[in-house]
């Protein structure tokens, strides 16, 4: 593996490794891949990334904040190549650390890892230029064909452990009586700047079937980076309006699991088996819904709509409902939109947007954010699967009219950073051609 | 100024170009005139082949919309939303047609943006100090200001060219490197940078001439943004050696394009890469492919240049190293070509391949080094993207003449190819030569202008000729499989072998996608089918997926001939034995198993289904951790007419009944082969859509001989994708209609669904259609999304103004937001666009597959 460990080292220095050393590292990461399932089953705790875009220099950015591999885990939700200047040093590094630690990496396909999308945006011509060949990109695409859909976080914890900040301003957030910590958003620098909790529950008489109770900073109106206007929304006034939720908090609720798919959900797709079904070694279709699971993207509609992007649907917080309710999920998490403060939920916080390229195309001048899961540790650390394969225990589903279903979802921990700073990384350039003739 | 205009009196002769599909088409050459026609100034062209044919008549509009672009081009957007743009041959013939729009403009009070004569009057608001490092700050700052507004950028734009500002501001570069100072460096940057998102043409042709472009460059290499770092673009510009030639290009003209092409890519890609903004990033791409389509005619157009470059390539010429530079610039050629018209690339091929360009990249393919033979073949495929036919037809002709094909030669090196990367590209070619759904008879019938006929070998043969021809590419292309037929062990394959093979079922595979027929000789006579059927059993695991996926192919094509061939060779049983081995676990290659036979069950396909039924009953029934096999037997046993076996009845499979049967994958447990009614119920609400399923599987049950369903097309064509996702291709909009028709109680979302894709019904892509082949697509709406229209970095510019056309185009290139896309002159060098800010026609389609190229 020593090779391997050099060419991480090199990549991390922003250098290429050599055409050779990039198909072998294919290979190996094919062979790897084509173990995945469609929807790879990741253990909490796990650090969920949006869209990189060929930003290297904010990968090294996001390793910083978010803690470096293989210390954490980490779950990288596509779009890993184009419009940055670095596609190809993002996505090899990126495999070089899946290959090397393949269960702490989990990489899953993004709508722009697919042959078309990369010949117009970008990826297809810096292999050219960088390689000289299209060999480099026919065996990243081949890659990419091979990459999981899906992901599902199973195990984890509904309550967070609150930061230890080191900023002053945290005293004003003592976690109020009897409230559990449920998010929290801290700046690059590791200092609190939001938290919301949810009420502790001790009485199980909630009939309400939608079990989520969650207060989400759902508008965020400054940049999350701002530290000063960080008390404000702790406390648990949503939380209290919101009514009950888990109907028995401790022995029987559980955070449900968390699906991470690039782009959304798809009519074809009522539930997260179905995905199984999928024969992913192809290049994304134009429709069908191994497309939806990369193209769509939630909207303030009901149902489902037409995608402006015209691949995929755009579909609304009952959808969202609905699918999480069947699939027992508390939470889908999806990237594909660029969100300015980082990240976004949405419909009460069922589905939230990552999005983790800042400064998007080095102009954007958006935040970036990564999302930590904690690890539930209260059973032991068991893993109790909610939609694993085969855990699924009947009587969940027996009650779907009634009581009981209480699905907490999982306690989540923003982290959100800036553009790397520009002594860090120099100036971000295209190479040039080398020779020219014409 | 206020007299009436006079139209020109002489004709100009140029060239009518329409956006259309984001591409310039060429709507022919003829003679330019301006008009009065019933008091309407309007500009006519007439054909220059067919004298009274009009090109073009188009009413000059008050609308600011016109721009000159270069010396020699003005463009402009139709009153329709099209996109226009004439390019004259002579910049004299484009100054006078300009100067008539121009003056009828202006009697109709309108000021154009670019009119140097005008009065100074609106230049008052404008003063910039003179260039002086003690003015920069003040400099800057007025520049920053002016630019925010559309006049202000108009007037900055006319000071900057009248006052020949950016000459002046050269030398203080290096006053200001002399004393080291960095904040008045940081200054010029900005104020170059301003300069150059002016987006003004003439500013832009300026500054990369030769007296400007280093002191340019050199003021652009202190990025404020970037304090602490020094690029050095000079360097790199400066240094000559970079330009390469073969062959000495004469011409000075064409040689100072060479340059300044080259150095408007560098500013593109590197100097400005990060700051630009959609209409200057498509007025470099407009420059930029206007001076390489005169570059590239200029040099086919010289003979004597061609009959040098090519005699490089004589076998007595010892020098290898002028032999590999003059591949490179052949490919180059070869690059730039992909963007030009159809005509322009087909002329510029013929007269390479006229010169002896067959034997270029067969010396090319045979090179030792790999990135020679990658490059050789490069030149092929490119060639092979512009006319598959005309290129098959000199192949034919080798055929015919006992001289070998240029296929053989591609198969013997595919067959010995060490570099991985290279075997790939072979692969490709191979199967776009030998593609044999288009016989040559079609290419004779497909009509076009008269010259691609002329161009064409003379090559009316008999379709036996070229089965025949096919029978023994394939032949000799899939020898290797033979090999495979004494071997029981796998393990010791090489690397090689396995690329080979994963190459070889992918080819055929393909094959047998474009034409069932030709190909079953092939798979008989060869006894491809059974060494295949082998491959299912290599450790390789991405072997055995192709070989499942060549096998879900022949699947997906409903035909008699190659169901038989499945259900031989004990195919199904190996299929099942993945699916065992694979089986608790959840992977790609369990995945693609559980397609095919969820293919074969819903699609009803009862020679399979009772073939595996009769041949596998025990193994299917020992699969129970999805219900796919279960679902099978019953499925079999409900067409031998047999009640179902009570222990499955509450599937209800079949019949439209009222309960819908359980849905595919809904249980998922090991071990528990059934689920208690409160499931079941659960279940079988959620799942009407089982049922279109059904009827449709039985409507396709009741055609089998149709030819292969769309759903079995690759959506893209790419050579290495199978797309066999009938699961869904089928009928998207059936299944929405079916859901809206049976609301379901757990899921009433469903019932508001009708809003589905309309667009897309059954909308099947079409056929592919040769041309089409290998070509990449756009697909692009990607980034059509969310358009905030103007974020906070995006600038108004000169040319984007002209009316919501403008905006929808730039809406259409926004991603996400507030950014700079591609997306209107997306893959830079493979299409342009020229600025005119409107809407192409395909930005208001919502299909996701333009054609793009």
């Amino acid at each position: 593996m020593s090779d391997l460990d050099g060419a991480i080292a090199q990549l991390r220095a922003c250098r290429l490794i050599p055409e050779a050393q990039v198909r072998e590292l294919c290979y190996k990461a094919r062979e790897l891949l084509i173990e995945e399932g469609n929807v790879v089953s990741v253990d909490a705790p796990v650090t969920i990334c949006g869209d990189i875009h060929g930003q290297f220099h904010d990968l090294m950015e996001l390793f910083r904040v978010g803690g470096d591999v293989p210390d954490t885990n980490y779950l990288f939700m596509g779009d890993f190549v184009d419009r940055g200047f670095y596609s190809l040093e993002s996505f090899l590094l990126l495999l070089c650390l899946k290959v090397r630690y393949p269960d702490r990496m989990t990489l899953i396909r993004g709508n722009h890892e697919s042959r078309q999308i990369t010949t117009v945006y970008g990826f297809y011509d810096e292999c050219i230029r960088k390689y000289g060949s299209a060999n480099v990109w026919r065996y990243c695409c081949e890659v990419f064909d091979y990459l999981a859909l899906g992901a599902l976080v199973l195990g984890a914890s509904s309550e967070l452990e609150p930061s230890v900040s080191n900023v002053e301003s945290t005293q004003a957030m003592m976690p109020i009586d009897d409230g559990e910590l449920e998010t929290e958003v801290l700046n690059s620098k590791g200092e609190v700047t939001v938290s919301t909790y949810r009420r502790r529950q001790r009485s199980s008489s909630n009939t309400s079937t939608d079990s989520r109770n969650i207060s989400p900073p759902r508008d965020i109106s400054a940049a999350p980076g701002n530290s000063s206007q960080a008390p404000l929304r702790s406390g648990a006034p949503g939380t209290g309006a919101s009514g009950s939720g888990s109907g028995s908090y401790g022995n029987t609720s559980r955070t449900g699991a968390v699906l991470c798919v690039h782009g959304g959900l798809s009519p074809a797709i009522e539930s997260v088996d179905k995905i199984r079904l999928i024969d992913r070694k192809q290049e994304v279709p134009h429709e069908g819904p191994m497309c939806d699971l990369l193209w769509s993207d939630p909207d303030e509609i009901e149902g489902w709509g037409l995608s402006p992007r015209g691949a995929g649907f755009l579909f609304g917080g009952d959808i969202v409902k609905g699918f999480n309710y069947t699939n027992d999920l508390s939470l889908v998490a999806r990237a594909h939109q660029l969100v300015m403060e980082g990240y976004k939920e949405m419909f009460d916080g069922g589905i939230v947007t990552v999005w983790s390229a800042p400064n998007y195309c080095y102009r954007c001048g958006n935040v970036a954010a990564i999302l930590e899961l904690g690890e539930d540790t209260s059973n032991g650390g068991t893993v109790a699967r909610n939609n694993g394969e085969y855990g699924r225990s009947n009587g969940l589903l027996m009650g779907s009219n009634g009581v009981g279903s209480s699905v907490v979802s999982p306690g989540r921990r923003y982290r959100v950073f800036e553009a790397a700073a520009q002594d860090t990384r120099g100036m971000p350039a295209k190479k040039p051609v080398a020779d020219y003739f014409l | 100024m206020a007299l009436e205009p006079q139209p020109p009196s002489v004709r100009k002769r140029v060239k009518v170009y329409e956006l259309r599909d984001n591409d310039w088409f060429d709507r022919g050459t003829g003679f330019c005139t301006g008009q009065f026609l019933e008091d309407e100034p309007r500009i006519f062209v007439e054909s220059e082949d067919e004298p009274g044919r009009v090109l073009l008549e188009t009413k000059i509009n008050r609308d600011d919309g016109y721009q000159k672009q270069q010396e020699t081009l003005i463009v402009w957007t139709e009153p329709t939303g099209t996109d226009m743009a004439l390019s004259f041959q002579e910049a004299e013939g484009c100054a006078v047609i300009w100067d008539f729009v121009h003056s009828v403009q202006h009697h109709m009070g309108v000021a154009t943006t670019d009119d140097l004569s005008e009065d100074l009057d609106s230049y008052h608001q404008v003063m910039l100090p003179a260039p002086e490092l003690g003015n920069l700050p003040e400099i800057e700052q007025i520049m920053r200001v002016a630019s925010m507004s559309q006049p202000g950028r108009d007037t900055l734009s006319k000071i900057v060219i009248r006052d020949d500002y950016v000459t002046k501001l050269i030398p203080l570069v290096s006053v200001a490197e002399d004393l080291e100072s960095l904040p008045d460096l940081h200054r010029l940057c900005s104020i170059m940078k301003s300069v150059i998102l002016l987006n003004d043409n003439t500013i832009i042709e300026n500054v990369v001439a030769d007296p400007l472009i280093l002191g340019v460059v050199g003021a652009l290499e202190y990025d404020p943004e970037f304090p602490t770092h020094k690029a050095n673009h000079r360097q790199y510009l400066a240094d000559e050696s970079r330009f390469k030639e073969v062959v000495p290009i004469k011409d000075p003209i064409i040689r100072k394009k060479i340059r300044c092409t080259w150095r408007l890519q560098y500013l593109k890609d590197v100097v400005l890469a990060r700051i630009l903004d959609d209409p200057t990033f498509s007025v470099l791409n407009s420059l930029i492919f206007f001076n390489q389509v005169e570059i590239v005619n200029h040099i086919q157009s010289n003979a004597a240049f061609l009959k040098e470059l090519f005699s490089v390539f004589d076998p007595r010429n010892p020098d290898m190293r002028r032999k590999e530079d003059a591949v490179q610039f052949l490919h180059q050629c070869a690059v730039i070509a992909k963007n030009l018209q159809p005509q322009g690339r087909a002329s510029l091929y013929a007269n390479f391949i006229g010169h002896g360009l067959f034997a270029v990249i067969a010396f090319a393919v045979k090179h030792p080094r790999p990135s020679v033979r990658t490059t050789g073949i490069d030149i092929l495929v490119a060639l092979l993207d512009h006319d598959p036919i005309l290129m098959r037809g000199y192949m034919l002709k080798a055929v015919n003449e006992k001289k070998t094909p240029l296929t053989d030669t591609l198969i013997d090196l595919l067959h010995m190819e060490s570099d991985l990367g290279v075997k790939n590209q072979l692969a490709d070619a191979i199967k776009v030569l030998l593609d044999p759904q288009v016989t040559m008879q079609d290419a004779m019938g497909r009509a076009g202008p008269d010259y691609f006929a002329k161009l064409r070998p003379n090559n009316i043969l008999s379709d036996a000729f070229v089965q025949h021809h096919f029978d023994e590419s394939a032949k000799k292309l899939f020898m290797p499989m033979g090999n495979l037929e004494h071997r029981t062990n796998f393990h010791d394959l090489t690397f090689h072998e396995v690329a080979l093979y994963a190459h070889l079922v992918d080819i055929l595979g393909f094959f047998i996608r474009q034409d069932m027929f030709r190909n079953r000789h092939v798979l008989q006579t060869e006894a491809i089918a059974p060494r295949i059927a082998q491959l299912l059993t290599v450790p390789q695991k991405h072997l055995k997926l192709a070989a499942v996926k060549f096998f879900r192919g022949l699947i997906g094509l409903h035909d008699t001939f190659y169901q038989a061939i499945l259900t031989r060779h004990n195919t199904f049983g190996l299929i099942l034995d993945i699916v065992r081995e694979t089986m608790p676990r959840d992977n790609l290659l369990n995945s693609a198993c559980l397609e095919l036979f969820e293919c074969i069950r819903r699609e009803n396909i009862k020679t399979l289904i009772v073939h595996v039924v009769e041949k596998y009953r025990e193994k299917l029934l020992s699969i129970i951790y999805v219900d796919t096999f279960i679902n099978l037997v019953n499925r079999y046993e409900q067409m031998q007419g047999y009640g179902a076996d009570a222990e499955f009845t509450l599937s209800a499979r079949g019949e439209e009944a009222q309960t819908p049967r359980v849905q595919p994958n809904g249980q998922r447990w090991p071990g528990v082969g059934e689920m208690d009614a409160a499931e079941e119920a659960y279940f079988n609400t959620s799942d009407d859509e089982e049922e279109w399923q059904q009827t449709n599987s039985d409507t396709a049950q009741n055609a089998p001989t149709l030819p292969p369903l769309p759903a079995a097309k690759p959506l893209v064509d790419y050579p290495d994708d199978d797309d066999e996702d009938a699961m869904d291709t089928q009928s998207d909009s059936t299944q929405a209609q079916k859901q809206e028709e049976k609301p379901s109680r757990q899921e009433p979302h469903l019932t508001q669904s009708p809003d589905i894709r309309p667009t897309t019904p059954p909308s099947q892509p079409p056929p592919e259609r040769l041309s089409e082949k290998r070509r990449r697509e756009e697909e692009d709406e990607d980034e059509l999304v969310k358009l905030t229209s103007g974020g906070p970095k995006r600038r108004s510019s000169t040319s984007s103004n002209s009316g919501s056309a403008g905006f929808l185009r730039r809406k259409r290139s926004i991603e996400k937001g507030n950014t700079r896309s591609t997306g209107n002159v997306s893959a830079p060098p493979k299409k342009i666009s020229i600025n005119i800010g409107a809407k192409s026609s395909n930005t208001t389609t919502t299909t996701s597959s333009e054609k793009e190229n």
